[in-house]
């Protein structure tokens, strides 16, 4: 059948040049989930501001449900992307996030806050999950050359994708009667679904044995295949969970209080439009991150960038309390701007090491089980920040030296994924 | 089908050269 994994097999003269801007067309229409937070306030004056209306409180639910669904969704629906192919599992992921679009909207209209939940928490997160992990495999069999680039550039789409929808939503909801919620979720249900279909409809597999013309595969990097069952048992599979959980808690938590933690560290310096610019600032290196870092992991290896990754993220965060102690926004901008960039090569490059170690046959469903640290992460680098910073304040520390002892554990949580990450050695061959 | 290359890069690189242009824009009031 046209959505079937032997029906997507790629003619001859297909050029494999048309598949990452299908991988593309789902990550930048996914990426939307990190660009939620317009909705927010608009969101508390549904019915005019009464006490009926949802409270900010309640709306964070929604955003930290559909990450949480994603994670488990990614997990769970891993092996069945890997068996169904990528046409369908890209198809299945627009019709999920699309859908959830339609029923949150309706849950806005009727003013229902569990059919928000429902519908962009749930069922969104479910295309989320499976929109996420939908192209890896198929990148990774195209570009045997170039993985770490080839899926770099798909999961930089997700970093893009907020970019691209914060400013449409803001956009959207000027065209329609105030507040507009409900009614711009359904035209971003309408844009998504279209645009992930043009990914589907694109995507081919290729065809069994394929390689690159003229591209031989060296001797060491013929890595037998792993089945998910078996990968998830090996000491490598929790080494790298390990590696991709402290580095992306390194980050997520910067990430979400970038606003008001450079405004405390610089009071009277820095306003609310210059710290809005910083998070813009932060997004670009987010997203240029994921592209540089794993193009480059091609080039010297998976083990070594992650071993920059938590060497130059070790000395940034230590030397940043200090560029706030001295006052120099320069220096504490730049030290923040490139631990985001190694925060999104973290997510790019995971992939391409997944496939050095366990091979190609189930990387995938592999990439999904792995996704659950992102999950964990999600929780303990806000829950590290946020609380830590109220503890501070608590004792009686002026807010701009509140972080200092954050980013001490931020550069220690790193040393210990610099360990797990010298700790993972190739599979033993198999007897 | 090189046709349909370059079409199916600038559906997708257009979008992201527009965010990327937006959030370039407000990043400069950093500076400012």
């Amino acid at each position: 059948m046209l959505l079937d994994r032997a029906g997507t097999v790629a003619p001859p003269g297909y050029s494999r040049w048309m598949v990452p801007p299908a991988a593309l067309a789902v990550h930048l229409s996914i990426g939307q989930a990190y660009a939620f937070s317009p909705f927010n306030l608009p969101m508390t004056r549904l019915l005019g501001g009464t006490d009926a209306d949802w409270t900010l409180a309640g709306l964070g639910w929604i955003f930290s449900l559909a990450i949480a669904v994603l994670g488990l969704s990614a997990a769970l629906f891993g092996s069945w992307v890997e068996r169904v192919g990528p046409r369908r599992a890209m198809t299945v992921a627009a019709l999920c996030f699309s859908g959830g679009f339609v029923v949150a909207a309706a849950g806005v209209a009727w003013h229902q806050l569990w059919l928000v939940y429902l519908g962009y928490g749930v069922l969104g997160g479910c295309g989320l999950g499976i929109g996420y992990i939908s192209p890896v495999s198929t990148l990774i069999k195209w570009f045997p050359d170039r993985p770490g680039m080839a899926t770099g550039l798909a999961i930089m789409g997700f970093g893009g994708g907020a970019l691209v929808a914060a400013p449409l939503e803001v956009a959207l909801m000027a065209c329609f009667p105030s507040p507009g919620v409900w009614q711009t979720f359904l035209a971003l249900g309408a844009i998504y679904l279209a645009f992930m279909l043009v990914g589907a409809a694109v995507v081919r597999v290729p065809p069994e044995g394929w390689t690159p013309p003229g591209w031989t595969p060296p001797q060491a990097a013929q890595v037998r295949g792993i089945p998910v069952a078996e990968a998830i048992r090996t000491r490598q599979f929790w080494l790298l969970w390990a590696v991709l959980c402290l580095n992306v808690t390194a980050g997520i938590g910067v990430l979400g209080q970038a606003s008001p933690m450079i405004q405390e560290m610089f009071p009277g310096r820095v306003d609310a439009a210059a710290a809005a610019g910083f998070v813009g600032l932060l997004s670009l290196f987010n997203m240029g991150g994921r592209f540089f870092w794993s193009s480059i992991s091609d080039r010297i290896g998976r083990r070594a960038t992650y071993a920059i990754f938590f060497a130059l993220g070790l000395a940034l965060y230590a030397v940043v309390p200090l560029a706030g102690n001295l006052g120099s926004i320069g220096l504490f901008v730049t030290g923040f701007a490139l631990i985001l960039s190694l925060y999104g090569g973290g997510f790019a490059t995971i992939p391409a090491y997944l496939r050095d170690l366990f091979g190609t046959l189930q990387v995938s469903a592999i990439h999904g089980r792995l996704l659950t640290a992102w999950s964990v992460a999600g929780v303990l680098g806000p829950v590290l920040v946020n609380y830590l910073r109220a503890w501070q304040i608590g004792r009686g520390v002026p807010p701009a030296q509140a972080y200092t002892v954050t980013m001490y554990i931020m550069a220690a949580l790193l040393a210990v994924g610099f360990v797990c990450n010298r700790l993972i050695r190739p599979l033993e061959p198999r007897r | 089908m090189s046709t349909r290359l370059v079409l199916l890069w600038l559906l997708v690189g257009l979008p992201l050269a527009w965010g990327v242009w937006r959030t370039a824009a407000s990043a400069l009031r950093l500076f400012q």
